[in-house]
């Protein structure tokens, strides 16, 4: 992940700033302007990432450094996220600098909504260019726009485009760098006389009050804070200047009112006739206006009944394609793995970086891009039905029953997704504005049981659930018990974030508003460019992450290694070779004596494969004790008395310890701890044998159905996953929410275990 | 007249939004000014609306925010 350590120099950079509502087409704007080499950074203190890029195809000049900043209606904001909008074109983030011009990006089939913040825009005082993006489908529905007059009668150049087919971008270009010394506009929707002047009076008491001197707000910051009681801007204001610009602030807002105007009305009233007035000379409308497809479509896609069924196929098809086109990629990712480890085995010479570098590294970075295919597949769904427009409807058809749990319906997809993989689903979560339903979203989102565990569940309920039909054969047990642990992490969550909104993430409900634009054809540039940077984003931050956990488990299950081990197995192995070799000239006189019919190299044949298999047992053998002479061998038995209650021994203790980077690796690991080599596979049988083998000192065995209960339920709740925390960390942009997550589940994970196991073992 | 009385094309005009203030900041900013006509598409809680050649849904908070005459 970059940071955003890049200061802006004005004399060399010129910076402009693209705005505009949600759904306008902005980002593919963004990409069409700056070509696909953008930085991405952060804004310390919020969660918005800070997207620019050079723009491209200048002939002459300095460079322009384009900055693409969130969708936003208005600027009077709730949170510091949606705060940024105005800061960075008020010039109060100093990791931006201050734009030289902003590019206003409007929806040209709604031009009334989208020239309200055009006109909060003006008032900033710097020069400003106008996008009418969506032109043709503005055609199309019968709206005649006049650019020419519209330009005139604002006082800004108004450049009609097409983002999606790139028309008209080379011209925006153009403009954008002629307007970087133009003037400010000078054409304002005409504020009521007392708002303006008790939005000066204010400005005016803050700057001769002592902090004023720190901090003085710009107009429009003033205007907001005096306008929206309880907003981001007002708190902010009261938080900077101290607690005597509450008083200020009742004061002019009761000059304001005494003039009978409406606080939260006369700014939308203003603006909104002025437009109005506006539009009435610069747009003609043609014929009815047609809206009719889109409301078609959605007397289907959002009725309460069907629009679910709908939904229900259209995600049932998602996930069946993220595991059967992921699949065979996610195999051959594997298999490249597999290879360049055991190459890396031959090649290397025997040693502390062979095994660095195939049981750490190589396995480590494979473990992570296994889960690429599955991450492109499911954003490109995310995309196709963002892009159309069908996500908005998704969230409306589900608010209801979001709302159950104190969530908003744009918590749905993300957490869907989390049953793939929690990493995209995390990410899914950028759609959602609100910070509380955003970061519950997040923090529950590890506790639907990913595609991880089932490797897990498989291996123990095939080896400890009895095989047996219920219902007449329609349902059998061992189904019944998979759906049980799914049930665990699901049911869970549920509680979790029902607890997360009435402690740490209280709030408000939060009531639902939300446009449901036109459905449109997705744009196969948007869509690849929302793959590629969810690709590139996992594979940075979660990729490093996750590689030095893995080689640090790697290094505490290697050291210590006593030469005794080696020594010690070194002597088996030549006894072995000594038996072999001793047996073969017997081997073969038997063979052409008494037994013709024999092939003569038969017997040797099989007594070589013996000798082989005896060899890798010794070796095995020999990975068995270093386990058990490592430092990871050396905390699992440390920990046993604290998993005993659970029912473990010490092996298991080892092998869930080694998997906290990656719960997936957990089979690899029991099988090396079984001196059964690190090949296991979940449906391998010998490994379902051995866990049934297993006994404890006292020859009980170990595992039964309450330990194999146990541990599916602790791998259910826990958080054993790198890459999930570093994408935690990276979606909330600080650490207190993994170590959080970490906390709170590992705990959860330990209490569920034990009851399960204590419950079961006196049941079972 | 609210927006909950409304049946599916029934329209409305705005006549102001009441409600907490915040909430009344918001739906202003959105177009939901005294004058603008409101079309319900499909009632409920959320509902939608169209209002100025656009669609919106609105949960229940806001629909009992808004005031309406009939057109």
């Amino acid at each position: 992940m970059h940071t955003s350590a890049q200061t802006h120099v004005e004399c060399d950079v010129s910076l402009v700033a693209l705005v505009g509502n949600p759904n306008t087409g902005k980002t593919t704007l963004f990409n069409a302007l700056t070509g696909y080499r953008q930085r991405v950074g952060n804004y310390p203190g919020i969660t918005v990432d800070r997207k620019s890029g050079l723009l491209r195809g200048l002939t002459s000049g300095k460079p322009i450094e384009v900055i693409d900043l969130p969708g936003t209606y208005s600027f009077s904001a709730r949170s510091a996220d949606e705060a940024v909008v105005l800061d960075v074109l008020a010039g109060h983030r100093t990791e931006t600098g201050s734009p030289d011009v902003i590019v206003v990006v409007l929806d040209s089939t709604n031009l009334a909504r989208n020239l309200f913040f055009a006109s909060q825009v003006f008032e900033l005082g710097k020069p400003v260019v106008l996008v009418l993006n969506m032109i043709d489908l503005a055609e199309a529905r019968g709206l005649n726009i006049d650019a020419g007059l519209l330009s005139r009668e604002l006082g800004v150049p108004v450049i009609p485009i097409v983002a999606t087919r790139q028309s008209g971008v080379d011209e925006l270009r153009r403009v954008i760098a002629d307007s970087l010394d133009a003037p400010a506009p000078q054409n304002f929707a005409p504020l009521p006389e007392s708002v303006r002047v008790e939005v000066e009076r204010l400005m005016d008491s803050i700057v001769k009050s002592e902090t004023g001197a720190d901090y003085a707000p710009c107009r429009t910051e003033s205007l907001q804070a005096l306008l929206d009681p309880g907003g981001f801007h007002e708190t902010r204001l009261i938080r900077q200047g101290g607690s005597w610009v509450e008083g200020e602030l009742a004061q002019r807002r009761e000059r304001i009112r005494a003039t009978n105007e409406s606080l939260a009305e006369v700014e939308a009233r203003v603006r909104y006739s002025w437009i109005g007035k506006i539009l009435e000379r610069t747009v003609t409308q043609r014929q009815a206006g047609h809206h009719s497809r889109s409301e078609l479509a959605d007397r289907f896609l959002t009725h309460r009944v069907l629009g679910l069924v709908v939904l229900a196929v259209i995600m049932g098809g998602c996930f069946q394609s993220v595991y059967v086109w992921a699949g065979p990629v996610m195999d051959a990712i594997d298999g490249t793995f597999s290879a360049l480890g055991a190459w890396a085995g031959k090649t290397i010479p025997a040693g502390a970086f062979q095994s660095l570098l195939a049981d750490g590294i190589i396995a480590g970075v494979g473990a992570v891009f296994v889960f690429l295919p599955q991450i492109l597949v499911l954003f490109l769904f995310i995309a196709v039905l963002e892009d159309c427009g069908y996500m908005a409807r998704v969230a409306f058809l589900l608010d209801r029953w979001m709302g159950l749990l104190g969530l908003s319906g744009k918590s749905f997809i993300p957490l869907l997704s989390s049953f793939a993989c929690a990493v995209p689903g995390i990410m899914a979560t950028r759609t959602i504005e609100d910070r509380r339903d955003r970061f519950v979203t997040i923090l529950i989102a590890p506790l639907m049981s990913c595609s991880a565990r089932l490797p897990v569940y498989v291996l123990l309920i095939g080896a400890f659930v009895p095989k047996r039909d219920l219902l007449g054969g329609f349902v059998s047990l061992q189904a019944v018990a998979l759906l049980a642990v799914y049930a665990v992490g699901f049911l869970t969550a549920i509680a979790a974030a029902l607890i997360l909104k009435m402690t740490m993430l209280r709030g408000a409900p939060h009531p639902f508003l939300m446009e449901l634009p036109s459905y449109k054809r997705p744009s196969a540039r948007t869509v690849f460019y929302r793959m590629y940077e969810q690709g590139k984003v996992f594979c940075l931050s979660a990729g490093t992450i996750i590689v030095a956990v893995t080689v640090v488990v790697w290094a505490l299950g290697y050291y210590p290694r006593p030469a005794s081990i080696s020594i010690a197995h070194d002597a088996q192995r030549q006894a072995a070779r000594g038996a072999f070799e001793a047996q073969l000239p017997e081997v073969a006189a038997t063979d052409t004596a008494d037994n013709p019919a024999i092939q003569p190299d038969g017997a040797a044949a099989q007594s070589r494969t013996e000798l082989e298999e005896r060899l890798a047992q010794i070796n095995r053998s020999e990975s068995g004790a270093y386990l058990r002479q490592s430092i990871l061998g050396r905390m699992g038995r440390w920990v046993e008395p604290v998993v005993k209650p659970l029912g473990w021994d010490w092996r298991i203790g080892t092998a869930v310890i080694a998997s906290f980077p990656a719960r997936e690796v957990v089979i690899a690991t029991l099988g090396t701890i079984y001196n059964l080599g690190g090949e296991q596979d979940e449906t391998a049988g010998s490994l379902r044998q051995k866990l049934h083998s297993t006994k404890w000192p006292d020859g009980r065995p170990v595992f039964n159905l309450a330990v194999a209960f146990s541990i599916m339920v602790f791998f259910a709740l826990c958080c054993q996953c790198g890459a999930t925390l570093a994408a935690i960390k990276r979606e909330t942009k600080s650490w207190r929410w993994p170590i959080f997550t970490f906390t709170y589940m590992t705990s959860l994970a330990y209490l569920g275990a034990l009851l399960t196991y204590q419950i079961l073992v006196r049941f079972v | 007249m609210g927006l909950l009385d409304l049946q599916a094309g029934d329209c409305g005009i705005v006549e102001g939004i009441g409600g907490s203030q915040q909430a009344c900041k918001r739906l202003a900013d959105l177009g939901f000014v005294p004058g603008a006509e409101i079309t319900m598409i499909r009632p409920g809680s959320p509902c939608i609306i169209r209002i100025g050649g656009r669609c919106v849904g609105l949960g229940a908070e806001h629909q009992r925010a808004i005031l309406l005459n009939a057109v």
